[in-house]
Protein backbone atom coordinates (compact mmCIF):
# COMPACT_ATOMS: atom_id res chain seq x y z
CA UNK A 1 0.00 0.00 0.00
CA UNK A 2 1.12 3.13 -0.87
CA UNK A 3 0.71 6.25 1.46
CA UNK A 4 0.58 10.00 -0.30
CA UNK A 5 2.42 12.54 2.31
CA UNK A 6 1.41 16.03 2.46
CA UNK A 7 3.66 18.32 0.48
CA UNK A 8 4.77 19.78 4.27
CA UNK A 9 4.95 16.50 6.34
CA UNK A 10 4.79 16.35 10.14
CA UNK A 11 8.44 15.27 11.15
CA UNK A 12 8.97 13.54 14.13
CA UNK A 13 12.96 13.01 14.95
CA UNK A 14 13.63 10.74 17.69
CA UNK A 15 17.74 10.19 18.19
CA UNK A 16 18.39 7.40 21.13
CA UNK A 17 20.68 7.31 23.27
CA UNK A 18 22.29 5.70 26.34
CA UNK A 19 20.01 8.41 28.73
CA UNK A 20 17.13 7.88 26.81
CA UNK A 21 16.21 9.88 24.10
CA UNK A 22 16.24 13.13 22.09
CA UNK A 23 13.08 14.17 19.94
CA UNK A 24 12.34 17.17 17.62
CA UNK A 25 9.28 17.62 16.05
CA UNK A 26 9.17 19.84 12.70
CA UNK A 27 6.11 20.83 11.06
CA UNK A 28 5.33 23.11 8.03
CA UNK A 29 8.45 24.98 6.40
CA UNK A 30 10.96 24.35 8.92
CA UNK A 31 8.68 25.48 12.12
CA UNK A 32 9.96 23.61 15.01
CA UNK A 33 6.82 22.78 17.16
CA UNK A 34 8.15 20.73 20.02
CA UNK A 35 11.51 19.42 20.84
CA UNK A 36 13.33 18.11 24.35
CA UNK A 37 14.91 15.68 25.93
CA UNK A 38 12.93 12.30 27.99
CA UNK A 39 15.48 10.62 29.94
CA UNK A 40 14.69 7.47 30.92
CA UNK A 41 15.50 5.52 34.38
CA UNK A 42 15.29 1.63 34.78
CA UNK A 43 13.66 -0.07 31.56
CA UNK A 44 15.17 1.72 28.78
CA UNK A 45 13.66 -0.20 25.95
CA UNK A 46 10.17 -0.14 27.09
CA UNK A 47 10.13 3.07 28.82
CA UNK A 48 11.26 4.42 25.29
CA UNK A 49 9.35 2.92 23.63
CA UNK A 50 5.99 4.49 25.65
CA UNK A 51 7.61 7.89 25.31
CA UNK A 52 7.49 7.52 21.66
CA UNK A 53 3.91 6.02 21.34
CA UNK A 54 3.12 8.43 23.60
CA UNK A 55 4.35 11.57 21.27
CA UNK A 56 3.11 9.80 17.98
CA UNK A 57 -0.74 9.52 19.68
CA UNK A 58 -0.23 13.44 21.01
CA UNK A 59 1.41 14.80 17.70
CA UNK A 60 0.53 12.25 14.88
CA UNK A 61 3.57 12.82 12.68
CA UNK A 62 3.16 12.11 9.00
CA UNK A 63 6.97 10.90 9.15
CA UNK A 64 8.97 9.46 12.01
CA UNK A 65 13.07 9.62 11.34
CA UNK A 66 15.85 7.39 13.19
CA UNK A 67 19.02 6.85 13.05
CA UNK A 68 19.98 3.81 10.63
CA UNK A 69 21.65 1.42 12.65
CA UNK A 70 21.49 -1.48 10.35
CA UNK A 71 24.61 -0.27 8.55
CA UNK A 72 27.67 -2.56 9.12
CA UNK A 73 30.15 -2.01 11.08
CA UNK A 74 27.72 -1.52 13.85
CA UNK A 75 28.12 1.91 15.98
CA UNK A 76 25.21 1.54 18.01
CA UNK A 77 24.93 -0.78 20.74
CA UNK A 78 22.87 -4.06 20.15
CA UNK A 79 20.02 -2.62 23.11
CA UNK A 80 19.80 0.58 21.02
CA UNK A 81 19.65 -1.28 17.57
CA UNK A 82 16.88 -3.79 19.22
CA UNK A 83 15.48 -0.66 20.08
CA UNK A 84 15.27 1.31 16.77
CA UNK A 85 13.65 -2.25 14.93
CA UNK A 86 10.68 -1.70 17.89
CA UNK A 87 9.83 1.55 17.12
CA UNK A 88 9.95 0.89 13.57
CA UNK A 89 7.27 -1.91 14.20
CA UNK A 90 5.55 0.45 16.62
CA UNK A 91 5.01 3.65 14.38
CA UNK A 92 4.75 1.49 10.86
CA UNK A 93 1.40 -0.64 12.93
CA UNK A 94 0.15 3.01 13.52
CA UNK A 95 0.57 3.93 9.65
CA UNK A 96 3.36 6.25 10.28
CA UNK A 97 5.84 6.62 7.41
CA UNK A 98 9.34 6.02 9.25
CA UNK A 99 12.82 7.22 7.47
CA UNK A 100 16.21 6.18 8.72
CA UNK A 101 19.32 8.08 7.99
CA UNK A 102 22.98 6.30 8.40
CA UNK A 103 24.98 9.23 10.72
CA UNK A 104 27.30 9.54 7.73
CA UNK A 105 24.66 10.64 5.76
CA UNK A 106 23.23 13.20 8.03
CA UNK A 107 26.67 14.61 8.56
CA UNK A 108 27.47 14.91 5.07
CA UNK A 109 24.40 16.84 4.56
CA UNK A 110 25.49 19.64 7.38
CA UNK A 111 28.97 19.51 6.65
CA UNK A 112 29.31 18.69 3.07
CA UNK A 113 32.63 17.50 3.36
CA UNK A 114 30.96 14.74 5.56
CA UNK A 115 33.31 14.94 8.46
CA UNK A 116 31.49 17.07 10.65
CA UNK A 117 31.59 16.31 14.51
CA UNK A 118 28.14 16.51 16.57
CA UNK A 119 29.00 19.88 18.09
CA UNK A 120 29.53 21.62 14.06
CA UNK A 121 26.26 20.40 13.34
CA UNK A 122 24.55 21.22 16.88
CA UNK A 123 26.23 24.76 15.70
CA UNK A 124 24.51 25.36 12.56
CA UNK A 125 21.59 23.86 14.26
CA UNK A 126 21.32 26.28 16.62
CA UNK A 127 21.84 28.69 14.09
CA UNK A 128 18.81 27.76 12.19
CA UNK A 129 16.93 27.60 15.09
CA UNK A 130 18.60 30.75 16.84
CA UNK A 131 15.34 31.56 18.61
CA UNK A 132 14.02 28.54 19.66
CA UNK A 133 17.72 26.43 20.63
CA UNK A 134 20.28 29.27 20.50
CA UNK A 135 20.79 29.61 24.30
CA UNK A 136 20.81 25.14 24.61
CA UNK A 137 23.59 25.18 22.90
CA UNK A 138 26.21 22.90 25.25
CA UNK A 139 29.69 24.09 25.20
CA UNK A 140 32.44 22.25 23.03
CA UNK A 141 33.30 18.99 24.82
CA UNK A 142 36.19 18.19 26.20
CA UNK A 143 37.71 15.18 26.02
CA UNK A 144 37.78 14.27 29.77
CA UNK A 145 34.01 14.60 29.88
CA UNK A 146 31.25 12.66 28.75
CA UNK A 147 29.17 14.16 26.35
CA UNK A 148 26.22 16.71 27.27
CA UNK A 149 22.65 14.89 27.01
CA UNK A 150 21.53 18.05 25.12
CA UNK A 151 23.38 16.89 22.23
CA UNK A 152 20.93 14.05 21.64
CA UNK A 153 18.15 17.26 21.34
CA UNK A 154 19.97 18.59 18.50
CA UNK A 155 20.71 14.92 17.19
CA UNK A 156 16.97 14.71 16.87
CA UNK A 157 16.66 18.14 15.23
CA UNK A 158 19.15 16.89 12.29
CA UNK A 159 17.53 13.75 11.94
CA UNK A 160 13.91 15.74 11.52
CA UNK A 161 15.74 18.11 9.35
CA UNK A 162 16.79 15.09 7.10
CA UNK A 163 13.93 14.19 5.20
CA UNK A 164 13.68 17.90 3.85
CA UNK A 165 17.43 18.27 3.06
CA UNK A 166 17.57 14.53 1.34
CA UNK A 167 14.57 15.72 -1.50
CA UNK A 168 16.68 18.96 -1.54
CA UNK A 169 19.61 16.90 -2.62
CA UNK A 170 18.19 14.83 -4.90
CA UNK A 171 16.56 17.85 -6.72
CA UNK A 172 20.42 18.88 -7.02
CA UNK A 173 21.10 15.87 -8.83
CA UNK A 174 18.55 16.37 -11.56
CA UNK A 175 19.60 18.92 -14.61
CA UNK A 176 17.62 22.08 -14.38
CA UNK A 177 14.92 21.25 -16.80
CA UNK A 178 13.96 18.14 -15.75
CA UNK A 179 14.32 19.70 -12.02
CA UNK A 180 11.26 21.95 -12.79
CA UNK A 181 9.24 18.71 -13.91
CA UNK A 182 9.74 17.16 -10.86
CA UNK A 183 8.83 20.40 -8.54
CA UNK A 184 5.78 20.73 -10.85
CA UNK A 185 4.49 17.03 -10.34
CA UNK A 186 5.75 17.60 -6.69
CA UNK A 187 2.52 20.46 -6.61
CA UNK B 1 -1.58 20.34 0.71
CA UNK B 2 -0.02 20.17 4.05
CA UNK B 3 -0.72 18.47 7.56
CA UNK B 4 -3.15 20.60 9.43
CA UNK B 5 -1.65 22.45 12.28
CA UNK B 6 -1.76 21.38 15.93
CA UNK B 7 -4.51 22.97 17.85
CA UNK B 8 -1.96 24.97 19.62
CA UNK B 9 1.49 26.06 19.60
CA UNK B 10 1.96 26.98 23.71
CA UNK B 11 4.96 24.92 24.66
CA UNK B 12 6.78 25.62 21.86
CA UNK B 13 6.87 29.16 22.92
CA UNK B 14 7.35 28.66 26.79
CA UNK B 15 10.02 26.31 25.75
CA UNK B 16 11.35 29.25 23.46
CA UNK B 17 11.17 31.40 26.50
CA UNK B 18 12.93 29.13 29.09
CA UNK B 19 10.12 29.69 31.37
CA UNK B 20 8.40 26.59 33.24
CA UNK B 21 5.22 25.44 33.87
CA UNK B 22 4.50 27.22 37.30
CA UNK B 23 6.41 30.69 35.86
CA UNK B 24 3.70 30.94 33.17
CA UNK B 25 0.71 29.95 35.04
CA UNK B 26 1.91 32.68 37.78
CA UNK B 27 2.00 35.00 35.17
CA UNK B 28 -1.26 34.24 33.81
CA UNK B 29 -3.31 34.40 37.11
CA UNK B 30 -3.79 30.90 37.71
CA UNK B 31 -2.85 28.59 40.92
CA UNK B 32 -0.57 25.78 39.47
CA UNK B 33 1.40 25.07 36.18
CA UNK B 34 -1.33 21.72 36.02
CA UNK B 35 -3.77 23.92 34.21
CA UNK B 36 -0.80 25.20 31.93
CA UNK B 37 0.18 21.28 31.34
CA UNK B 38 -3.50 20.24 30.25
CA UNK B 39 -3.37 23.39 27.39
CA UNK B 40 -0.14 22.13 26.00
CA UNK B 41 -1.66 18.39 26.13
CA UNK B 42 -5.03 19.98 24.16
CA UNK B 43 -6.91 18.59 27.13
CA UNK B 44 -8.41 22.06 27.61
CA UNK B 45 -9.15 25.23 25.83
CA UNK B 46 -8.52 28.10 27.54
CA UNK B 47 -10.66 31.44 28.09
CA UNK B 48 -10.80 34.40 26.08
CA UNK B 49 -8.85 36.38 29.33
CA UNK B 50 -5.98 33.41 29.37
CA UNK B 51 -5.58 33.15 25.68
CA UNK B 52 -5.36 37.44 25.56
CA UNK B 53 -2.93 36.58 28.34
CA UNK B 54 -0.49 34.15 26.49
CA UNK B 55 -0.59 36.77 23.90
CA UNK B 56 0.95 38.86 26.19
CA UNK B 57 3.13 36.31 27.46
CA UNK B 58 4.60 35.13 24.61
CA UNK B 59 4.41 38.20 22.20
CA UNK B 60 2.17 36.17 19.31
CA UNK B 61 -0.92 36.73 18.31
CA UNK B 62 -3.68 34.57 19.55
CA UNK B 63 -4.35 33.26 15.92
CA UNK B 64 -0.86 31.88 15.88
CA UNK B 65 -0.50 30.67 19.18
CA UNK B 66 -4.02 28.80 18.41
CA UNK B 67 -2.91 27.52 14.84
CA UNK B 68 -5.21 24.62 14.61
CA UNK B 69 -7.92 25.66 16.30
CA UNK B 70 -8.14 29.08 14.37
CA UNK B 71 -7.82 26.86 11.40
CA UNK B 72 -11.28 24.55 12.42
CA UNK B 73 -12.97 27.84 14.10
CA UNK B 74 -12.01 29.55 10.37
CA UNK B 75 -13.32 26.58 8.49
CA UNK B 76 -16.46 25.74 10.46
CA UNK B 77 -17.47 29.87 10.15
CA UNK B 78 -16.94 29.20 6.23
CA UNK B 79 -19.46 26.75 5.75
CA UNK B 80 -22.05 28.50 7.87
CA UNK B 81 -21.01 31.73 5.71
CA UNK B 82 -21.53 29.12 2.27
CA UNK B 83 -25.34 28.63 4.08
CA UNK B 84 -26.04 31.71 4.36
CA UNK B 85 -24.69 33.15 1.37
CA UNK B 86 -26.67 30.39 -0.62
CA UNK B 87 -30.06 31.78 1.23
CA UNK B 88 -32.30 33.91 -1.21
CA UNK B 89 -34.33 35.55 1.51
CA UNK B 90 -32.51 38.91 1.56
CA UNK B 91 -35.15 40.98 1.33
CA UNK B 92 -35.69 43.90 -1.23
CA UNK B 93 -32.37 44.62 -3.15
CA UNK B 94 -30.96 47.36 -0.89
CA UNK B 95 -27.24 48.80 -0.08
CA UNK B 96 -27.62 47.07 3.11
CA UNK B 97 -28.29 43.76 1.64
CA UNK B 98 -25.81 43.92 -1.19
CA UNK B 99 -23.07 44.63 1.56
CA UNK B 100 -24.45 41.80 3.57
CA UNK B 101 -24.39 39.73 0.52
CA UNK B 102 -21.09 40.51 -0.46
CA UNK B 103 -19.76 39.91 3.22
CA UNK B 104 -21.03 36.42 3.39
CA UNK B 105 -19.62 35.54 -0.07
CA UNK B 106 -16.67 36.61 1.05
CA UNK B 107 -16.74 34.94 4.14
CA UNK B 108 -17.16 32.02 2.02
CA UNK B 109 -14.41 31.52 -0.37
CA UNK B 110 -12.21 32.74 2.57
Amino acid sequence: MTKTLPKYPRILGIALSTRGLGFALLEGQNILADWGLKAIDGDKNNGSIARVREMIEHYEPDVLVLEDTSIKPFRRSTRIRMLTKRIIFRAEKRNVTVLLFPREQVSRTFVPDGHGTKHQIAQIIADKFSDELGFRLPPKRVPWKSEDARMDMFGAVALALMPRSFISAVLLSIPPVDREQVLRDRG
Amino acid sequence: MSSPQLPNYLKANRKRLALSQDEVAFLLGTRSGAKISRYERFAREPSLRTALAFEVVYKRSTSELFAGLYQKVEGEVTERAKILSERKDFGKPSSQSVRKREAFADLAAS
